[in-house]
């Protein structure tokens, strides 16, 4: 475990505690067996099961075990790094919103100037270029060449 | 017809202009991605999987497999010029291959790099050609008892291998199979964890998930780190001199040997043999002051051990079906994305496919050593890409892997969910590799499993009556037990949590 994790394996292992038992409900929905032998709810029940073991025995391992120094370096970015992870998530969550009805080529057309101004890039004219190829060029390339379908959106572009 | 005649009608295949065309694009991306610092062979062979959505399956299989030991060399450019492996394996390379550049020996260090690699590559390549009919012969004997066990063998080498902690390692591990079992049941037909969401019925798909874990969680991570600074090395001179020819050509001969034993073992990782070939070098040699102050010794057994190794890993995913590392099971779910499922049966149903890709490995790594060592400064050029467009360009790359395969927008979501978690458990330190393996892995293992049983009415007596199921299924007792009992046995092994 990194210095400074302790918290995030808390909740890690407790999110991971509480999958695995909602898997064992799950699963216990299903068939465990049948006339063929094992049902389709076999396999995850008792996988998910053996799951719950593992995440109570690490997560009893981490309550036990020694806090975190005072020093620790912090799990979670800060600062700048912060800012960047942010923009890269926030951007592509959005680009994911709008590329039904934009379509790709303006959603990336979107994605790419704002991503760059976010990432700190300022050269408006090489910013301009790559957006125009990272998005109308790469949607010529894969929908012409490598016949791979992209969205169109409302506007058919 | 031999392995011999096999081979040379793979040859003429891999050859052919198209067949080329593929290695060498594949080669040039591979090693492009592997000189971006945070961007590793996994993750460089996933962004790139929508390049190939047109391609036939040979093709396919070739550009991808090329990237990924393309990406394996272009590696080694960053940790020489900027102190940065641009994947894991290159690591060990950081150590003697930055303080040659200090010394103005960077072009040295690449070109033996490239020659080492070269000759490591293709000696496994040999040595894959060897064992693989006779592996595969092997496994052409096994039940679904024999595969169950052998998948699950697989998988506890790499849980007992690659995680730092073994308990965490097998959270991974339930993690991955949990995943692999959301959708409809494969054999009644069942939908399971799917919440009503028609998209799930289908599964979680893997090109999404390696796309967020690999590609979307090292991008996060990479911006999140503080900018590099780079030598700036005369690459026109580039020869070895005949001191340093004499000093590596026994560093690479061991080096080829390490890389292609441990590359047979699942689970154990690209770091490992490299930090091996290195110590053993260490140790052999007579002067072992010099390691760490510009030996290029240490170059040329690492970078050997690392390129054996990544053509090595291809035998255990080619003849048996079970891939070693991430980047194998990467590889793999191409293959399945192309309609062709790894395993012995390869060797029989489709010989001019996995022949034409075994032979391309040569073809691969000529083209490898002559795109590295004339063009080492070009390469080295394309480090001054800025983060930013690096970023955003591999990002596009994503969204189009992501939504292409199945053109639907929920896979790009899950792909962002997946990068979010990629992130957060590279931050955690918790290991990717048991969750990537044990998807990829799930959906087979539970069909062996679920055969055997239903072969056997329900009586799990049935792998006591099958000595070498039982035999496969030791192993991991043997592994595991040994992990709980002595914690520190691995140490230096698992340290690797490689790739």
């Amino acid at each position: 475990m990194p210095s400074g994790a302790r918290q995030g394996w808390l909740i890690a292992t407790s999110i991971m505690l509480a999958l695995c038992l909602l898997a064992v409900w799950q699963s216990s929905l299903l068939a465990l067996t049948d006339k063929l032998g094992p049902g389709p709810g076999f396999f995850p029940f008792w996988l998910s099961l053996i799951g719950s073991g593992f995440s109570l025995a690490l997560l009893i391992g981490i309550v036990r075990g020694p806090a975190d120094p005072p020093d620790a370096e912090p799990i979670l970015p800060s600062g700048h790094g912060a800012r960047r992870i942010g923009a890269i998530i926030g951007t592509l969550a959005v680009t994911a919103l709008l590329m039904e009805v934009l379509g790709f080529q303006l959603a990336m057309l979107g994605f790419n100037i704002v991503l760059l101004v976010a990432l700190g890039e300022r050269r408006w004219i090489a910013i301009s270029l790559f957006a125009v190829a990272g998005s109308f060029g790469v949607y010529y390339v894969f929908t012409r060449w490598l016949d791979v379908l992209l969205p169109a959106g409302l506007l058919g572009l | 017809m031999d392995a011999v005649q096999h081979l040379m009608a793979g040859l003429g295949a891999a050859m052919s202009p198209g067949n080329l065309m593929f290695a060498f694009a594949g080669c040039m991306l591979g090693t492009l991605i592997g000189l971006l610092p945070g961007l590793g062979p996994a993750a460089g062979t996933a962004i790139l999987i929508p390049l190939t959505f047109s391609l036939d399956a040979t093709g396919a299989i070739i550009m991808l497999c090329a990237i990924y030991y393309g990406a394996m060399y272009g590696g080694t450019i960053t940790s020489v010029l900027i102190n940065v492996p641009g994947e894991a394996a290159s690591v060990i390379t950081c150590i003697d291959g930055y303080a040659m550049a200090r010394q103005g020996r960077a072009g040295s260090a690449l070109a033996i790099a490239a020659i080492g690699s070269f000759v490591g590559g293709t000696a496994a390549t040999i040595a894959l050609v060897v064992v693989a009919i006779p592996l595969a012969t092997l496994a052409l004997k096994f039940g679904p008892a024999e595969f169950f066990g052998l998948m699950v063998a697989g998988l506890c080498l790499v849980i007992g291998l690659a995680g730092k902690n073994l308990m965490a390692a097998l959270l991974m591990t339930v993690l991955g199979l949990l995943l692999a079992m959301i959708g409809l049941d494969p054999v009644r037909g069942a939908p399971r964890f799917t919440f009503g969401l028609p998209e799930l019925y289908d599964g979680i798909g893997f090109v999404p998930v390696v796309m967020g874990l690999f590609g979307i969680g090292e991008l996060l991570l990479a911006a999140e780190r503080r900018e590099t600074r780079m030598i700036e090395a005369d690459l026109k001179k580039w020869n070895p001199t005949k001191e340093e020819w004499r000093a590596s050509a026994g560093a690479i001969g061991r080096g080829t040997v390490i890389g292609f034993v441990l590359g047979l073992i699942p689970g154990v990782g690209a770091i490992v043999p490299t930090f091996m070939a290195y110590v053993l070098e260490k140790r052999v040699s007579k002067t072992p002051e010099r390691f760490g102050n510009g030996a290029i010794e240490g170059v040329a057994s690492a970078e050997t051990a690392n390129n054996a190794y990544a053509n090595a890993s291809m035998v255990p995913l080619l003849a048996l079906g079970v891939p070693s590392s991430p980047t194998i099971a990467v590889l793999m779910g191409a293959f399945i994305v192309n309609g062709i499922t790894p395993g012995p049966f390869l060797f029989t149903e489709r010989p001019e496919l996995v022949w034409t890709v075994i032979a391309s490995f040569f073809v691969g790594n000529v083209i490898l050593l002559i795109l590295n060592l004339p063009l080492v400064g070009l390469w080295a050029k394309l480090l001054r890409i800025p983060f930013s467009y690096m970023c955003t360009g591999v990002l596009i790359f994503c969204v189009i892997g992501a939504y292409g395969l199945k053109q639907s927008l929920f896979d790009v979501w899950i792909m962002l969910g997946f990068g979010v978690l990629g992130y957060l458990l590279r931050k955690l330190d918790l290991p990717l590799a048991p969750a990537i393996l044990a998807l990829i892995l799930g959906p087979m293992m539970e069909r062996s499993l679920r055969t055997t049983l239903e072969i056997s009415a329900g009586s799990f007596a049935i792998f006591l009556d099958r000595p070498l199921a039982l035999a496969l299924l030791t192993i991991p007792v043997i592994v595991l037990g040994f992990m709980l009992l002595k914690p520190r046995a691995f140490a230096p092994v698992r340290q690797a949590d490689a790739e």
